[in-house]
């Protein structure tokens, strides 16, 4: 971060990587809150991209996400992840209702360079904002989550690479009858990010 | 914006959340267009989903409102006025309420809990549901009902409900147990949070500076420090559910200005929770559910009579004075213009139902049916349609909505028809061609309408079944020799003698009379009598050889006595006559056949053939006759004639194949019948030429059942139309011609009827008398004739050869002149070298000398093998025949084992062998000229093209000229395998049927079928010649004599044949 700021202008892969966990941090937290995964008593208020954003204040919850983010950033600079999910499935049937897909576009070439990208910070942030803001704004057609649920993050990484311990490998966990929607994207240069959400279609006319 | 695909986040204000979610698609349409009120689209599917309330018929009218609403849902994600929801919910459960099956239905209840959000007091619609016993077994409705409680903060109220749930086993049960258990949870955290609040407060409240109540006098009071009262509520505006605890201080302030009546949202709250409606009352009728403290009644304005605790604060704002500008909201504004009508040419709906102001819509739902219980008028119009759905249609628009669904179902009905005569159309195809699959297989070797003959015989003779055997099994073989020949045209119809007669007997006596045979008891001549003439058969059978020799006499019949002048010669045969019964039978089998339905179901052969019978046949049973005399005249004079049944026999398969093809139309060939014989009673003149016309349509009845080469696979009356054109283009084109025929020598004009030809009687041709001995048919046309001059004793083989054609048109002549013309030198012995042609006023007669009386037909029936060298010997001729005609323009069109002759190399031992052709072709009925004839009109029913294997290789627009290459191709094959050649393709490349490789020559002759079949374009001289020289390798030094070797050996054959 003291990096970038120092620079003003140039995206570094580091910078990039962090950034994208960042956004990945208060994106997965306004899902939670969006969709009621949890409580809306356990969030507390942050000011971020210019937005009031809710994170959570569950210490475990918390952790676990850190936890998540911090290695994700590791896959980021890396350049080994491709893509993001957050799953959101019934507790009780563990049926899957809502699907968050991010899929990130590395540059690996960003690997090798050494000169920092062009592009402001804030143009990177404004597009970040969009996304949250659309993310937020996604209850207009969403389905009411009826029933009491749970969430999965499944990250999609490069072939060769070694499952950490704290994770397990799963499958995809798709909605079998699902409508589609993509929301905004965002780049830094080096990570792209698309946004997508699928919801189970019911048998709408 | 828009091109991304990203409205829906612009106006996500305006999307209401849907529990089931959003249909993204639809969304965006929505929102794309929302500013256009009425889009074309959406108004179609609105007044679709309309026309189909009114008009549903299936069991499930519920699931036409459940689409109409999830529809409406969708499409209008703003709700509002335009969706008209409620409205529609409305109407839904108030069509649906008297449907007692639906109250269960998870659907309806949707329904139904969709409305109640429509309502402003759903709690009452709540527990109005449950008093009906609608949806009281699913568990949607206490959950909620719950929620609805809990929101409102009576969480006593509500763990009832869920209790009640629980009780009532409402399904799914697992779900409102869950539900059940959250709501708990989440009650015992409000409840410690509310204790925890309460303690907070209370201490707080002591502690912290007082709030103060909503809308409290801020007038001061007191006189010295002129402060405000403090009157403030606590946490109330941040927590107004909890208003409950409130309540009191709020109510304490309230009551401090009695006066001024203020509305007060805290106390609303707190009056509501005060409600113990903890049982469901039982209800009569959906409540009344609005409160509706604040609504206003109307009255006049003017008057302020009106306490003004009645009025909200808003109308307080005017009263003050106009120095600020009261805000108004921007929808307000809008509502006080008139909303743009939706444009009339899209909507033509006469009333939308909009959403009550009045009343509440639960209120309506109720007087709906508190009306539909107490129903007193009876409205004398379909009003239900007419206001079934939201909109109302006019009567107009029902009974054109009635009109198109009837034309509808007409229109499907037809189709359906249409479908069902194809599909049975196609069965009988498929059967038919079943059939014919079969038919080869099936060893029946009678034609159905030979089987029915027997069948008849069999019933008329029923008396005498013991005598009938013999001559049943006789007859089999008789039509073994009948039928036999497929390739051969037509059979000696002409000698037909006794069928003839027989015909002119029943004929005269017929029309003389005009009465019933049985009627007439005299005898100047006998009746004809189809029972007697079985009877006849029976007797004479035995003595066969006898009547033969009486009923031939080779007598030459003079056409102008006809038919008519019949009655009056003898009979011929009065054995026949023998042992006639009385007419007894005769009622029976006229009855039988008066009966008979004359409609021939077009694939029932079966029927045609006995109605044909009936309708221009007086007895058929005549060809049985006559070809089993033929066969005992063949049988019992000459041994070898044996053989003859058992070389031909193969033939049968194809033969009964062709005929179940066949279709003839018997009514058409009735009435043509019909009409010629009533002509022929009434001008004498005219019967001669009557008469030969006749006897092809008869003879066309006798070839359906024996020869189907000849005839067209379609009916025989568009055949013979056909036919018809085909003479008269003949006649056209030769008419310029008349001086190139008249002025050779042998061409002669007599202008006269034509003779009456006929087997085993004398002939007056030019200035000579013939004796016919032998018949050739070509088709019904052409008839030829073996025969000797009278003077001379009939011992020679080579004779004359009269050809007789029923039209007088002298094509055999002409295309004979022409070849002499083009050929020149190359018109050897394989023509016929002397020829006259006599032209008659009905008919025309051919004239050539010295042709041996033997066809290769003969050859192949009398050889079980034909040496190999003959077979060369003649293909080698035929392929040079038809290589001169096809140099001369000409294509023979018919060649055929029958209609070709053997020449004297073969027949004449002493011949020379380099100038001896071993055929000689002298008929060319179907040949073409197409030098004359432009290739434009060309005849399709050239006779090869009609066979199996013709009708296969020749497509559209073959060339003339290939038809003679299969005629080649299928001589060959006769030869050969002495069956007609049946070809298939094979990797593009036509084949025979028939393993070539088992014979002689294998591998010439399959190279010849090769080439032969897959002629395509190639020039036909080229190839002719081609396959001549290939043939040419063949001959070896040693073929001369064993071909002279093989000859002899026939040689003897023809002679021991010569009786014949």
């Amino acid at each position: 971060m003291a990096k970038q700021q120092s620079r003003e202008q140039g995206i570094t892969l580091r910078g990039s990587a962090e950034m994208v966990a960042e956004f990945f941090s208060y994106g997965i937290n306004s899902i939670l809150y969006q969709r009621g995964i949890y409580p809306a008593e356990t969030f507390t208020h942050v000011q971020k991209y210019g937005l009031t954003m809710l994170v959570t204040a569950d210490s475990e919850l918390k952790n676990y996400l850190n936890n998540v983010v911090g290695q994700l950033k590791e896959w980021l600079s890396e350049c080994s992840v491709q893509r993001l999910v957050v799953v959101i499935s019934s507790k009780e049937t563990s049926e899957v209702l809502e699907r968050w897909q991010f899929d990130i576009e590395c540059d690996k070439a960003a690997k090798e360079e050494n000169t920092p990208r062009e592009k402001s910070q804030k143009a990177i942030q404004d597009e970040i904002k969009s996304v949250i803001r659309q993310i937020t704004a996604t209850v207009t057609f969403l389905p009411l989550l009826e029933t009491t649920c749970a969430f999965d993050l499944l990250i999609y990484t490069d072939r060769d690479l070694a499952v950490p311990e704290q994770w397990e490998e799963s499958g995809p966990q798709f909605i079998a009858n699902s409508e589609e929607v993509r929301l905004r994207s965002f780049t830094t240069t080096i990570h792209k990010v698309s946004t997508m959400v699928a919801y189970k279609k019911e048998a709408f006319p | 914006m828009a091109s991304d695909g990203n409205e829906w986040e612009l106006s996500k204000e305006n999307v209401q959340p849907l529990r089931q979610g959003r249909v993204m698609a639809t969304l965006q349409e929505a929102l794309a267009q929302q500013d256009v009120s009425s889009h074309v689209a959406i108004q179609q599917q609105k007044r679709e989903f309309e026309s189909e309330i009114r008009f549903y018929c299936g069991d499930d009218p519920l699931d036409v409102w459940d689409r109409y609403i999830k529809w409406t849902e969708q499409t209008f994600p703003q709700g509002g006025k335009e969706s008209n929801l409620s409205a529609v919910l409305e109407r839904a459960v108030k069509a649906l309420s008297e449907q007692q099956r639906y109250y269960q239905d998870p659907r309806y209840l949707s329904l139904w809990l969709k409305f109640g959000n429509c309502c402003s007091e759903p709690l009452d619609l709540y527990s109005y549901l449950h008093s009906q016993v609608i949806g009281t077994s699913l568990a949607q409705l206490y959950i909620t009902w719950a929620e609805e409680l809990e929101a409102r903060g009576n969480y006593k109220k509500a763990d009832l409900i869920f209790q009640d749930g629980l009780r009532c086993k409402a399904e799914p049960l697992d779900k409102l147990q869950s539900h059940h258990r959250q709501f708990q949870a989440r009650a015992s955290r409000q409840a410690i949070e509310d204790l925890e609040e309460d303690y907070e407060e209370e201490s707080s409240l002591s502690a912290s500076e007082p709030q103060r109540t909503t809308l409290a006098e801020l007038k001061g009071r007191g006189k010295k420090t002129g402060r405000a009262p403090i009157s403030r509520v606590g946490n109330a505006v941040k927590f107004p559910s909890q208003g409950a605890r409130l309540q009191n201080p709020a109510s304490q302030q309230v009551s401090n200005c009695p006066k001024f009546a203020v509305f007060d949202e805290n106390k609303v709250v707190a009056s509501r929770t005060e409600v113990p409606v903890l049982v469901p009352q039982p209800w009569a009728a959906p409540p009344t559910i609005k409160a509706k403290e604040n609504e206003l009644q109307a009255g006049p304005w003017n008057m302020g009579r009106h306490p003004r605790s009645n009025m909200n604060s808003s109308t307080v704002a005017p009263a003050a004075l106009p120095n600020f500008t009261p805000y108004v909201e921007e929808s307000a504004q809008q509502q006080t213009m008139t909303p743009c009508k939706i444009e009339s040419s899209l909507n033509c709906v006469l009333s939308a139902r909009k959403p009550g102001k009045e009343d509440d819509p639960l209120r309506r739902v109720q007087n709906h049916q508190q009306d539909s219980q107490e129903k007193k008028e009876q409205p004398m119009y379909c009003k239900e349609r007419v206001y079934a759905g939201v909109e109302e249609f006019s009567l107009e628009e029902i009974r054109a909505e009635i009109y198109r669904k009837k034309a509808k179902k007409k229109r499907e009905e037809e189709l359906q028809t249409i479908a069902q005569k194809k599909a049975e159309l196609q069965r009988k195809i498929e059967e038919m061609e079943k059939m014919v699959r079969e038919q080869p297989v099936n060893h029946d070797q009678k034609p159905y309408g030979q089987q029915i003959e027997e069948q008849m015989l069999v019933d008329v003779t029923s008396d005498v079944p013991g005598v009938l055997k013999r001559p049943m099994t006789q007859r089999q073989t008789s039509l073994t020799d009948t039928t036999a020949f497929v390739e051969r045209p037509l059979l000696d119809c002409f000698s037909l003698k006794s069928r003839f007669e027989q015909d002119g007997h029943r004929k005269s006596s017929s029309s003389d009379s005009e009465m019933p045979p049985s009627v007439i008891p005299s005898v100047p001549f006998s009746i004809f009598d189809e029972s007697s003439l079985v009877e006849n058969q029976n007797v004479s059978l035995p003595t066969g050889p006898p009547l033969v020799c009486t009923k031939r006499p080779l007598a030459v019949r003079k056409s102008s006595e006809g038919i008519a002048a019949k009655e009056n010669i003898p009979p011929e045969n009065p054995d026949e006559l023998h042992g006639i019964e009385p007419l007894s039978e005769d009622p029976i089998v006229t009855e039988w056949y008066r009966n008979k339905t004359l409609c021939p179901s077009p694939e029932d052969t079966c029927d045609f053939v006995t109605a044909a019978h009936v309708a221009s046949t007086p007895f058929h049973g005549v060809i049985e006759q006559r070809s089993l005399l033929d066969e005992s005249k063949e049988t019992c004079p000459e041994p070898q004639a044996a053989s003859l049944s058992h070389c031909t026999i193969v033939n049968e398969d194809q033969y009964a194949e062709a005929l179940c093809v066949k279709k003839l139309s018997p009514i058409m060939e009735a009435s043509q019948e019909d009409t010629r014989s009533s002509a022929s009673s009434s001008s004498p003149t005219q019967i001669s030429i009557n008469k030969f016309q006749q006897i092809p349509e008869k003879l066309e009845l006798a070839q359906s059942c024996t020869d189907e080469l000849v005839s067209d696979a379609e009916n025989s009356s568009s055949n013979s139309a056909e036919r018809l054109q085909y003479t008269e283009q003949r006649k056209q084109l030769l008419q310029p011609l008349q001086d190139f025929l008249t002025k050779t020598p042998y061409f002669k004009l007599e202008p006269q009827p034509m003779p009456w030809v006929e087997l085993e009687k004398e002939v007056d041709i030019g200035n000579e008398t013939y004796s016919v001995t032998r018949e050739y048919v070509i088709s019904e046309d052409d008839k030829m004739f073996f025969a000797v001059l009278t003077i001379f004793p009939p011992e020679t083989s080579k004779a004359f050869l009269i050809k007789v054609h029923s039209e007088p048109v002298p094509w055999d002549f002409y295309i004979t002149l022409r070849l002499q013309e083009r050929l020149d030198a190359g018109f050897d012995q394989s023509f016929s070298d002397s020829c006259t042609c006599f032209l008659y006023n009905n008919g025309c007669v051919t004239l050539h000398k010295d042709i041996n009386r033997f066809t290769l037909q003969d050859m192949i029936q009398q050889c079980k093998v034909i040496p190999q060298e003959v077979v060369l010997l003649i293909v080698d001729n035929l392929l040079d025949v038809v290589a001169k005609l096809h140099t001369a323009e000409i294509v023979h069109g018919n060649l055929q084992p029958a209609t070709l002759f053997l020449g004297d190399r073969i027949c004449d031992s002493f011949a020379n062998a380099e100038n001896a052709s071993a055929l000689k072709v002298v008929d060319f009925s179907h040949s073409l000229d197409l030098k004359l004839q432009s290739r434009m009109n060309l005849p399709k029913g050239l006779p090869i093209a009609q066979t199996q294997a013709g009708q296969q290789i020749l497509d559209e627009k073959y060339l003339p000229y290939q038809v003679d290459l299969i005629g080649i191709a299928n001589i060959l094959h006769f030869m050969l395998f002495g069956e007609c050649l049946q070809v298939h393709q094979e990797e593009g490349y036509w084949k025979t049927d028939r393993d070539v490789s088992q014979s002689v020559d294998s591998d010439l002759w399959s190279m010849f079928f090769v080439q032969i079949l897959n002629a395509d374009g190639k020039s036909t001289v080229s190839l002719l010649r081609e396959l001549r020289e290939e043939l040419r390798g063949a001959f070896d030094s040693s073929f001369p004599g064993r071909v002279s070797e093989s000859l002899a050996k026939l040689e003897n054959l023809f002679n021991t044949e010569n009786i014949f």
